[in-house]
């Protein structure tokens, strides 16, 4: 498979500094999931935390630090949790964890299921499902909207966006979606403000597609 | 100052550190304390360094090390560095604690790495760890002072960057475009070493 679009150099190097928002991460590591040229430039990045890490002067640990954790050692970590998500293939096992709601209507042939995450975020993140040939509906958007793709593909002004492919919205980006022949594409999404749909019918649309 | 029973290994010894995890690995507690000894100290400096108070640090110290003698059979030598890899479990411990004490909790044994497990694809070319690290560290030395600095320093929390601007005289504007160049010259440092 051949990643064309991927996230900005100043989402990746967030993302090893662990500074990314719960909701961001997600979409970030679904890239990276397939993505050999970021997750590659991450784990570099990573190695300079390291060289950091190293060179950083030490700070004394507290005096019975040691003895308080080798009387832990013995301890069992916590059982993993729950249920696995499976419905949807392409998913960091992470966030197959997380509890997922249930497939919602929110336009002809869209489909919205929500992924809760177990911490605040202030970025939303759900599944989009579209059947070949649905046009979305033009849209901007008042802050930023991160779209990985899972299988299927679409294209818009910016380019065709297939399994893996990264896309990046935001308030200066207006762009109308077609989903490409062959399969629904489903793309995992992490979307921070409102959607804001634009024409006649996405002002018609807008109280029904509650984003 | 805790007593050391084992000497902790020197820090650019990478080939030790990653036999004392194997160690590790195999239930041996003075390997143990020898990479307590060695990296405890230096995750309590880089978790102050991003905002979490003395005690705060010490306490997440003492949990990145008790996340790596529980994970230490899962740590692979030839596609990770052995400080690398501590440097991830401190960076997602202190994501965890950060989140936890916005929701004004308080520190427990509950943290999860599996929660932070991320899956990557095996590099493009075939390279083990001690290559990928070597080639690095000349990426990095070709950096000037200033851009070495600011990297290493856009490693620590957001709330920060107030900090880099002051430790380097430059205008808290100037920070993150600064962070930027330095990156695309290190990757393109990176990229020309392929
Ligand atoms: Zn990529």
């Amino acid at each position: 498979m051949t990643i064309r679009h991927h996230p900005s150099d100043d989402m990746l190097q967030a993302y090893a500094a662990g500074t990314l928002d719960e909701g961001q991460r997600i979409a970030v590591a679904t890239h990276m999931r397939t993505c050999a040229r970021c997750s590659g430039w991450v784990s570099a990045l990573e190695q300079v935390g390291a060289c950091m890490l190293e060179r950083l002067p030490p700070t004394a640990m507290s005096m019975d630090a040691l003895d308080r954790v080798l009387g832990r050692l013995s301890a069992l970590p916590p059982p993993p949790a729950g249920a696995i998500f499976d419905d949807v293939p392409g998913l960091p096992a992470f966030v197959r964890r997380y509890r997922f709601g249930q497939w919602t209507w929110v336009g002809p042939g869209v489909h919205l299921r929500p992924i809760e995450l177990p911490v605040d975020s202030p970025t939303r993140v759900f599944l989009l499902k579209a059947v070949p040939g649905t046009r979305m509906l033009q849209h901007s958007h008042t802050d930023l909207e991160l779209t990985c793709v899972l299988s299927g593909a679409f294209r818009h002004q910016g380019g065709y966006f297939g399994p893996g492919d990264f896309d990046l919205g935001d308030e200066d980006v207006e762009h109308q979606p077609l989903v490409e022949p062959g399969e629904d594409c489903i793309c995992l999404v992490a979307m921070q403000g409102k959607l804001r749909l634009s024409g006649l019918l996405g002002r018609l649309m807008q109280p029904f597609v509650r984003l | 100052m805790s007593a050391m029973a084992v000497e902790p290994p020197s820090a650019t010894d990478a080939e030790s550190l990653s036999r004392l995890i194997a160690a590790v690995a195999r239930q041996d507690r003075d390997a143990f304390a020898a990479l307590f000894g060695y990296f405890a100290p230096r995750v309590k400096t880089f978790l102050i360094r991003s905002g979490v108070n003395e005690s705060g640090a010490d306490e997440l110290a003492q949990e990145t090390l008790l996340v790596v003698w529980r994970k230490a059979a899962q740590f692979d030598p030839v596609t990770t560095g052995a400080t690398a890899w501590i440097f991830t479990i401190a960076r997602n411990l202190r994501i965890d604690a950060l989140r936890r004490e916005r929701r004004a909790g308080t520190l427990d044994a509950s943290f999860d790495l599996e929660a932070f497990a991320d899956e990557r694809p095996p590099p493009d070319n075939a390279i083990d760890a001690a290559q990928s690290q070597e080639r690095l560290s000349a990426a990095l030395a070709q950096l000037n002072e200033d851009q070495a600095r600011v990297i290493e320093l856009s490693f620590f929390e957001d709330k920060a960057h107030g900090e880099i601007a002051r430790l380097l005289q430059i205008p808290l504007g100037t920070v993150k475009s600064r962070v930027r160049l330095a990156m695309s010259r290190l990757r393109s440092l990176l990229d020309e070493a392929r």
